[in-house]
């Protein structure tokens, strides 16, 4: 199990995250949304131990993750927001490296490597230069690279980004089956249908805080709305969509 | 209301504003680097090496020797031409349009000409600017100098300072025809991927024959030394000596010994600006196309999976990710040729005398090198550890060290012995070699062998020290330039002075067998030690450095940006806490 305890974290004095806590259980998919600058993705960056919290804590399967970081990042799988990859090397190459990293036998991981690329339709291409790659292409290269070790935690942000139809519809299926398999799998968003559809349970991150953390039915019965966006709209959104997009419009016919 | 010409001309403005400042590859610079301040100082020291080459005839007085002179007439347009032609190098993809270029400018309503003529025009401007830099004292001075070959007077000073200035012009614009024609054949003869392989390939090839070319042309410049048979086929090919020629014809101090070299040089002009405008225009008008359909990375199908292992499994993907990315990155590839022909050529420099005087065989006829090249050997060890230790010191796509944060579960001491690997794998190892099969070949002796043995343990001990503090994996993390001017400058310094004392020291002692047992000895015990000093050192370090930060003396105030607005108790607590 996950669990966030009073978290914080301020860039040159401005908070970004206030007090956040929340827990991801294994065997359930955990939604953690929030609007553009709400501190997702920071939060995120100290859950892998990218960056450092000024304050609280956060610990995996009841141990701070920082009483051994290196175990910790062993059974860490991460894909970030930005699909940032060594451009100049091959797919296959970037794979073979981070198993390496990691320290998965030879044999082992290239028998994953190659599974993995076939299943994600990326086979064909895993000699070719990363520069050379869509951004889907690069989507899954990282997807690859953060499951290659079968970790017991899915750390997911923006997963879905540039993915084809077939592929994301493959990811969602995955999400749902890591999770049935006892791994904690925390999944950041903006696709709310998507998010809706896999979640058992979901954070809404507004402004460095929390703002909901419970299930989708328990939210959906609270707020007496149908559906997330609803819920997201009236937790998260302050303005007023129809009016700034008649604003635009106005904007550029002046 | 729309004005097609006037529209052009502003874009031309725009565009040649944009690609004058990114006329040396922006690859090459860091992401914050100030490319405009960049272009000021190449001028600055420009202008001070025209200095250098102007100030002391204030002491010489006129009573310069006409053969001194003649020297200095060639020498001055010789090095216009290799500095033109190393800048034209250094600009390598900034002349052809990029995949960047097409695929943002494409889209915009810009016509081809104005793209063609805004990077002309910025590229010919940033090597004019390069020309008068670097003649900007020499130019006004020289010619005063050079004008008693031509009879002197005000008039005759006038002409000569014309044919000072045209001779520059034209020197350096050959220079530039020939580098962008070779690039443009190329282009035009391969496929576009191979020729982005050759590309690379071309440009650091170029930069070793132009500078190995300047350091190791000879003196030809008396009349005697021209009119002489024996160096008329050597002429035909030094193209700084046509150049000369056409100084002379331009001057009115024209002799018949000069007229094979003007004729060549106005042939030269004439054919390599001919290439040059025909390669460029075609590039621009029947490859813009081609650029976006196709990639630029040729797909390797037949590939497999082998790789060369360089001990357990992180240390080879270390060793592996190092050598990829530098025989990858262009950035990296061009430092690294920079750096390297800097020091080919000072080494040259050094060893040029003996080289003339064909030493080197007298020498290994008594079955003993000369010390030149003792020093020579030290200092090939010495530059390739102190740059490759420089190159992989700079980061490839910082943002993506991600996978490396996330992936560090060992002890730093661990990733300390793998960069250990890749310094000696890619410095000391080639070097040794490529001196080994030399050495061996030419002098076959226990003396040599016994040399090459320092020279290994030498390594060693540079890799070592050069691993002092540097708990970091190659291409990863962020440098800051000042303090990695000051440890280069230190670094240059002791590795040029040391080999030149050691040598001599070794020199003496190569040939007494218990004396070079022991010095054998004290460089193995120098080398265990610092292995001994790293490793501890290492194990010391709590995790791999990916941020470089200024030391802790500097304090940031980290005001908030909305300054103004006073903090709260808590924050200014919090600010303070910090800083302690």
């Amino acid at each position: 199990m996950l669990e966030i305890r009073n978290v914080s974290k301020r860039y040159s004095g401005i908070p970004a995250v206030e007090s956040v806590s929340f827990c991801a259980h294994a065997g359930e998919v955990t939604g953690y949304l929030g609007p553009n600058g709400s501190g997702k993705s920071t939060t995120i960056k100290m859950i892998t131990g990218l960056i450092a919290m000024n304050s609280g804590s956060i610990l995996f399967d009841g141990e701070s993750i920082y009483r051994d970081l290196m175990s910790y990042k062993q059974r860490l799988g991460y894909v970030p927001e930005e699909p940032y990859l060594y451009t100049h090397l091959s797919g296959a190459e970037y794979l073979l490296m981070v198993s390496q990293l990691r320290d998965l036998p030879a044999k082992l991981a290239i028998e994953r490597i190659d599974g993995l690329l076939r299943l994600f339709g990326l086979y064909g291409d895993r000699h070719l230069s990363i520069s050379s790659y869509s951004k889907g292409m690069r989507q899954k290269v990282l997807l690859v690279a953060a499951l290659l070790h079968n970790p017991d935690f899915v750390l997911l942000d923006e997963p879905f980004s540039g993915l084809d139809v077939g592929s994301a519809l493959i990811l969602r299926s995955l999400i749902v089956e890591l999770a049935a398999r006892g791994k904690v799998v925390l999944f950041s968003s903006h696709e709310l249908e998507t998010v809706e559809r896999i979640c058992s349970h979901i954070v809404i991150l507004h402004r460095g805080r929390i703002v909901a953390d419970d299930s989708i039915e328990r939210l959906r019965a609270l707020m007496s709305l149908p559906t997330l966006e609803g819920i997201f709209s009236q937790l998260a959104v302050e303005q007023d969509t129809a009016a700034i997009s008649k604003q635009i419009a106005d904007l550029i016919h002046a | 209301m729309h004005d097609p010409s006037g529209m052009e001309k502003r874009q031309f403005r725009v565009l040649y504003r944009e690609f004058l400042l990114r006329v040396i590859d922006l690859e090459l610079l860091s992401a914050d680097a100030d490319t405009a301040r960049l272009l000021g100082q190449f001028a600055a020291l420009f202008a001070g090496m025209s200095w250098l080459f102007t100030f002391w005839l204030i002491f010489a007085g006129s009573g310069l020797s006409k053969i001194f002179l003649l020297v200095m007439e060639h020498f001055l347009i010789a090095t216009t031409m290799i500095v033109v032609a190393l800048l034209s190098v250094f600009c390598w993809d900034s002349i052809f349009p990029d995949r960047r270029d097409v695929l943002v400018l494409a889209p915009l309503p810009i016509r081809a000409r104005t793209l063609f003529r805004a990077k002309m025009a910025a590229v010919l401007s940033a090597l004019c600017l390069s020309v008068v830099s670097l003649n900007i004292f020499s130019g006004l001075i020289w010619p005063r100098m050079f004008s008693i070959t031509n009879g002197g007077g005000l008039s005759g000073m006038s002409r000569s300072m014309a044919a000072y200035w045209i001779t520059m012009v034209l020197a350096g614009a050959f220079m530039f025809c020939c580098v962008i024609g070779v690039q443009g054949i190329a282009s035009q003869l391969l496929p576009r991927q191979q020729f982005l392989r050759l590309s690379a390939l071309l440009q650091v090839a170029a930069f070793f024959l132009f500078l190995g070319i300047y350091i190791l042309e000879p003196s030809l410049e008396t009349p005697k030394a021209l009119a002489a048979p024996e160096n008329q086929r050597l002429l035909a090919w030094l193209p700084s000596y046509w150049f000369f020629g056409l100084f002379q014809q331009l001057n009115g101090s024209m002799l018949p010994v000069f007229a094979p070299l003007v004729r060549r040089a106005w042939i030269g002009l004439g054919v390599s600006g001919s290439v040059a405008v025909f390669v460029t225009l075609r590039a621009y008008l029947r490859t813009m196309g081609k650029i976006v359909e196709q990639p630029d990375i040729l797909p390797g199908t037949h590939r497999s999976n082998w790789s060369p292992r360089f001990g357990a499994l992180l240390q080879t993907s270390i060793v592996l990710f190092g050598l990829r990315t530098l025989l990858r990155s262009k950035q990296h590839r061009v430092l690294l040729a920079f750096y390297l022909g800097t020091g080919f050529a000072a080494m040259l420099a050094y060893i040029r005398t003996p080289l003339r005087r064909l030493e080197i065989f007298h020498r290994a006829a008594d079955g003993a090198a000369d010390v030149s090249f003792l020093v020579a050997s030290l200092w090939m060890i010495c530059f390739a550890v102190l740059i490759v230790r420089l190159v992989i010191s700079m980061p490839h796509t910082l943002r993506a060290n991600w996978i490396f944060r996330m992936t560090e579960l060992r002890e730093a001491s661990i990733y300390v012995s793998a960069v250990r690997r890749l310094l000696l794998v890619l410095a000391v190892a080639p070097v040794w070699l490529f001196l080994a099969v030399l050495f061996l070949s030419h002098w076959p002796t226990w003396t040599m062998a016994g040399h090459l043995v320092v020279l290994a343990l030498v390594g060693m001990i540079l890799v070592e020290l050069s691993l002092n503090g540097f708990q970091k994996l190659p291409f990863t993390c962020s440098y800051l330039p000042g303090q990695s001017k000051v440890h280069v400058v230190f670094w240059g310094i002791l590795l040029v002075l040391i080999p030149l004392i050691g040598a001599r020291f070794e020199d003496g002692i190569l040939n007494h067998p218990l004396n070079f047992v022991c010095m054998i000895v004290v460089l193995g015990a120098i080398a265990a030690c610092a292995r001994w000093r790293t490793n501890s050192e290492a194990k010391l370090a709590e995790q791999l450095i990916f941020e470089e930060e200024y030391p802790p003396e500097i304090f940031g105030l980290n005001l908030p940006r909305n300054a103004g607005v006073p903090l709260t108790s808590s924050q200014a607590a919090d600010q303070l806490q910090k800083m302690l």
